[in-house]
């Protein structure tokens, strides 16, 4: 199961990821992403820290909310990447496609 | 077979999360690297959710069969499911490149799981896919440990 926390920074959203996105949980993270970027809500910071495990359905999320935030003109940024996430990241060709900082506070300032 | 454990599951995404349960067990009994049970994972994860989500036509019960041996070196995992046929093994390598907006959504999965498994295996017969997947463990230095134990 994974836990999705949000938090309001101005008008940056931040989303927290806990636990494992894999096929069972990764609709739930897909759906919340896809839910901001259809309430306009299209400047997002989403910190990887707290996951332990990300599949292909995880890496789709991310690439849909990458694509939401390009055709809404709104900015995506990741941060905190640890490296079992970083492993399949550049696995799959994904670490050049996103904007990833290494702390929270980095994502938000380069939002800002 | 000595030292090999089966799971069962039903053809539901929820079942999934036995298959996890399942993967990191056996590899806590066999002293497993915690990256290859994660690369076990990610690769049962893609190929079952495949056959749950896209391999069935009709919502009856299906049963799917994991199989887990760990042997001279090597993780062998063997699925079996009733699902349509359906090989896991890519002939070509996906060619990455562009931004994102070029980016494809899907396609990820198979080019992970051809990436991470050192062999896989597909076999139509009676019905059923048979997959096999193996993963050989690396000594610290990069040789296979089958290899310099033969």
């Amino acid at each position: 199961m994974i836990d999705i926390a949000e938090e309001q920074n101005g008008d940056i959203t931040i989303i927290g990821v806990t636990g494992r996105v894999d096929s069972n949980t990764a609709k739930s993270f897909e759906e919340t992403l896809r839910g901001l970027f259809k309430a306009g809500r299209n400047r997002v910071v989403v910190d990887l820290k707290h996951i332990v495990y990300i599949s292909s359905a995880g890496c789709r999320a991310l690439l849909v909310a990458g694509h939401l935030a390009k055709a809404s003109e709104g900015k995506l940024a990741l941060c905190n990447m640890p490296s079992e996430v970083r492993h399949v990241f550049e696995l799959g060709g994904l670490i050049e496609l996103f904007a990833i900082y290494g702390s929270r506070e980095e994502g938000l300032a380069q939002l800002s | 077979l000595n030292g090999q454990s089966t799971l069962r599951i039903a053809n539901r995404i929820a079942e999934l999360q036995k298959v996890v349960a399942f993967v990191e067990r056996f590899g806590r009994e066999h002293g497993l690297p915690g990256r290859v049970v994660n690369d076990l994972n990610l690769c049962l994860d893609e190929i079952i959710n495949n056959a749950i989500s896209y391999g069935y036509d009709d919502d009856a019960r299906h049963e799917i069969a994991i199989s887990l041996q760990f042997d001279r070196g090597a993780v062998v995992a063997a699925l079996k499911d009733d699902a349509r046929p359906f090989d896991p093994r890519l002939r070509e390598k996906p060619h990455f490149s562009g931004d994102l907006e070029s980016r494809k959504i899907g396609g990820l999965g198979l080019h992970f799981v051809n990436s991470l498994m050192d062999e896989i295996d597909y076999t139509r017969a009676n019905g059923y896919n048979y997959i096999k997947l193996k993963k050989r463990l690396k000594r610290p230095g990069g040789d296979n440990i089958e290899k310099v134990e033969q």
